[in-house]
């Protein structure tokens, strides 16, 4: 690829926000028909640079020049007519239409120029579906396919607006094992054979290595460098995205696990539209283990957990925590029980976002004798005191522990968590998507403190979408898939692409025997 | 809890909006045809011109804290009680009755009876939407507005149909409560009276409430973000409901601040709209228990001051009005014109490093800045 012609270029690119330089100075060009990976810590400004790429944000210097032109409007129509395309990490679809209405939203084809011509639509996405062999039916509706496949549906959409260059947000954050593989297959076509541009944005270090031939590490806004991906392992990149050397290796297996402190029977949960969710789960997590859940999203993982922490009330089955029927207690019952919970969402549960760091980290715990006299007037020098101690043992960063959290990176949000949730010391915790959204280094420190609490006699179960991370941290590993259990491992006994087919519901290849 | 810099711009922009208002009420003075020099001099003149006056001024002053807090502390729990003015007539009503009914019993006792209902029937009547809101889930502020309506409509059909004084004197309302009942003044002829005492405790015990206690950290979580306080084991609901009856329940204590302080018996017009003005004053302090104390004897002083300078110089009292919706309005707008003065002032100077570094000339500092 040495004569490859450069087709986007960015020079001395700069984008200050309120408090934060997001980009600076950062320069480096891409090259037509190759596939860039962009990687870097969360906040380390890869995607605040695709967006000024792709028009939404108006750099604060520097200029952008696509096919040999300097971009002087930043706006994404601009963008888009200049042949580049986005699939943002949300997809942006309006679920219920069809493939076909949303690929071709905005650009319609009409009929007499007045009447929208659904006809041509579908015949237009089943001719690039052809051209470009993403295989998906156009007159699906979006809310009725896989994610995969609406992921499939988004690229398709780009192409039909006739993008040349296609940025692709963390665009394996949602899918599965053999989803990701073929998606990869995807991009191999699409640059090989139509000589497309692919920019691809990741956290996932084997991903870059699998995929990509040159590969940009960004930190704090600056481009620390860019490798041809064959010159480079995960192990230098790593170290690149954080200034550090870093130790992702094997986590220690620990001794037998003790008595049984959670115990799910038959356990059937509704989520929000009142359907099921949890169809009938039984798990038992015992002190010292880690039991992670493998799971693609939104097949009942999330109810089971808002069931077992008293979040959800389940339409039957029993819960036991701690030898106590927690069925149907409250949160607050069951933390007094000795649970504590790192929840799936931090913005919406697990923090308040315009409270500061301080009453982040004291809440659940103001009305012990240590910080308050009688439960009533609050001691707000050792609250205080408390909050410092943490905010260091942690290594939150930040203005101090007075700043709103609202105002911090994700990482430093779910450090707060953490330490919060981890200061109850409980016998019992559950762990929910514990490193999304969350750069290397604090990913490093959460999963050697999720361990730790292991370590100390504690059970602990854990879901996460990063199939990567269950492997890491778990003892045992269920499958969940529509809402039943349908497979149990020791950590080792299974690979994750075989996992997946647990995962996927596709029993074919089921020795037969699990539950 | 704000940093310290944040209060300090808060404030700030606080008195340039209050500057900017006078300056366009002074200009709507000039363009009717009068003085602002006079107009503003009748004003503080009827503010704090004589002790009856001052009185007048401190007594409005309590008020619009009393129910400021009021607001403050529903809106920190989570709900925007706009019906305070509901609550306090139901509260000025029963404890009116109380006085009435009960003027057999020692002095002391008819007033404690009295604050106690007026506390608890006002807490009663902002129970409903409460738990309207925590039950079923429907939206507090309709509720609370159409209550209000119920509460003044009750209230007036009852001072004036079964309740109502069979003195002819007395064409509207009840019959005036026993003098030896209602509250001392502090100062004669003015509407100051020693019910000024209980509004001091209750403003104590208020901030006390907001800012130093477990509960009140609590309501503030709540408040903020209903899912994380119930996921954290606290009682949300029980906690919102809890913020909404203290609400109410002062609301109902100034109803009957407002009779044993200086009105002496229940009438339709018991309050003129008073709740909305403390809540504005609330809102424009961003629910800050300091702030809403500072900032009651503002307009305590100003809504005094208007009535007098409309007696004296004909400047309509309305101008109050405008004035207090200006400050509003510019608070309002506050925020936003901060963070782009801001954001515009940064982005300046982040173009003037990058350009600078671009021609190689400060590269080495700018890189430990950065750091």
């Amino acid at each position: 690829m040495e004569n490859k012609e450069t087709i986007i270029e960015f020079k001395n690119i700069s984008m200050q926000f309120p408090g934060v330089l997001a980009n600076d100075n950062v320069s480096f060009d891409i090259k037509k028909g190759e596939v860039f990976a962009l990687v870097g810590e969360n906040g380390a400004g890869k995607s605040t640079l695709m967006n000024i790429l792709y028009g939404i944000n108006t750099p604060t210097s520097g200029e952008v020049i696509i096919g040999g032109k300097k971009v002087e409007k930043y706006s994404p129509s601009e963008a888009i007519s200049r042949g580049i395309g986005m699939v943002h990490q949300h997809f942006m679809l309006v679920p219920s239409f069809t493939v076909a209405q949303n690929i071709c939203l905005s650009h319609e084809p009409r009929k007499s120029k007045i009447f929208y011509d659904l006809k041509g639509a579908e015949a237009a996405t089943e001719k690039l579906v052809q051209e470009y062999g993403l295989v998906v039916d156009p007159k699906a509706k979006v809310e009725s396919i896989s994610v995969g496949l609406q992921q499939r549906v988004e690229i398709l959409k780009t192409l039909y607006r006739g993008a040349d260059v296609l940025i692709l947000d963390e665009p394996t954050a949602v899918l599965t094992p053999q989803e990701t593989e073929e998606l990869f297959n995807v991009i191999r076509r699409i640059v090989k054979e139509k000589d497309m541009t692919v920019i691809i944005i990741t956290h996932k270090l084997y991903e870059v290595m699998a995929i990509s031939d040159r590969v940009g590490v960004m930190r704090q806004g600056k481009l620390v460098g860019v490798n041809e991906t064959k010159d480079v392992n995960e192990k230098i990149l790593a170290s690149m995205m954080v200034g550090r050397e870093v130790l992702l290796d094997e986590i220690e297996r620990f001794g037998e696990p003790g008595e049984t402190k959670i115990e799910v029977e038959d356990l059937v949960v509704t989520d929000n539209r009142g359907i099921i969710a949890c169809n009938g789960i039984n798990l038992k997590v015992r002190e010292g283990e880690i039991l992670g859940i493998a799971a693609i999203e939104g097949n009942g993982q999330s109810e089971l957990l808002e069931a077992i922490t008293g979040m959800r009330k389940p339409v039957s089955g029993t819960i036991f925590l701690n030898n106590h029927d927690t069925t149907d207690m409250d949160p607050g019952q069951i933390r007094e029980l000795g649970l504590s919970h790192i929840p799936e969402d931090r913005m919406t549960t697990g923090v308040s976002l315009q409270s500061d760091i301080t009453t982040n980290l004291v809440i659940g715990k103001e009305r012990t004798p240590h910080f308050s006299k009688w439960g009533i007037a609050l001691k707000k020098s050792t609250i205080h005191r408390y909050a410092e101690d943490l905010f260091q043992r942690f290594d939150m960063r930040g203005a101090g522990v007075d700043t709103v959290v609202g105002s911090l990176s994700g990482g430093n949000m779910q450090k707060v968590v953490v330490a919060r949730e981890l200061s109850f010391d409980a016998p019992i915790l559950i762990v929910a998507q514990p490193t999304r959204g969350v750069d290397v280094g604090a990913m490093e420190f959460i999963h050697k403190c999720i361990v730790d609490k292991r370590n100390d006699g504690g059970a602990v179960l854990l879901v996460s979408a990063d199939l990567d991370e269950v492997f890491r941290l778990s003892d045992r590993i269920i499958t969940i898939y529509e809402g039943k259990v349908t497979g149990e491992f020791k950590a080792g006994e299974i690979s994750k692409m075989d996992i997946s087919y647990y995962m996927t519901g596709d029993r074919s290849n089921e020795e037969g025997g699990t539950n | 809890m704000k940093t310290l810099q944040n209060n300090k711009k808060y404030i700030i922009s606080l008195i340039i909006s209050i500057a900017i208002a006078l300056l366009i009420g002074a200009i709507l003075m000039a363009v009717s045809g009068f003085s602002p020099i006079e107009g503003y001099g009748a004003m503080i003149d009827g503010a704090i011109g004589s002790p009856r006056l001052l009185g007048n001024t401190i007594e409005k002053s309590m008020e619009l804290c009393l129910l400021g807090l009021a607001t403050a502390i529903g809106a920190k729990g989570g709900l925007f009680n706009v019906g305070g003015e509901g609550q306090l007539f139901v509260g000025a009503l029963f404890s009116t009755m109380i006085g009435l009914w009960l003027s057999d019993l020692p002095t002391f006792l008819v007033i404690i009876i009295a604050v106690i209902v007026s506390i608890v029937t006002g807490g009663i009547y902002a129970l409903i939407p409460a738990l309207l809101k925590t039950k079923l889930n429907v939206d507090e502020v309709i509720t609370t507005i159409m209550l209000n309506t119920v509460a003044i409509k009750v209230c007036t059909y009852f001072v004036n149909g079964p309740w109502n004084s069979p003195l002819k004197s007395i064409s509207q309302g009840t019959d005036y409560i026993d003098k030896s009942i209602v509250f001392s003044k502090i100062i004669q002829g003015s509407n100051l009276s020693t019910s000024f005492f209980i509004g001091t405790v209750v403003t104590v015990f208020m901030w006390f409430l907001m800012k130093k206690t477990t509960v009140g950290l609590e309501i503030n979580v709540t408040g903020e973000n209903k899912r994380f306080s119930f996921f954290s084991g606290l009682k949300a609901n029980k906690l919102m409901v809890t913020s909404m009856i203290i609400s109410g329940a002062i609301c109902g204590l100034v109803g009957m601040m407002l009779i044993y302080g200086y009105q002496g018996h229940m009438t339709q017009s018991a309050s003129n709209e008073y709740y909305f003005d403390g809540m504005l004053v609330a809102m424009i302090m961003n629910y800050n228990p300091i702030g809403i104390i500072i900032m009651s004897f503002f307009f305590g002083f100003m809504a005094t001051g208007a009535t007098m300078m409309d007696m004296q110089v004909g400047i309509s009292v309305q101008l109050y009005d405008v004035i207090f919706s200006i400050i509003i309005f510019l608070m309002a707008a506050q925020t936003g014109i901060m963070v782009w003065l801001e954001n515009r002032k940064t982005q300046k100077k982040a173009k003037q490093l990058a350009e600078e570094k671009a021609k190689g000339l400060v590269e080495e500092t700018a890189g430990k800045e950065a750091e």
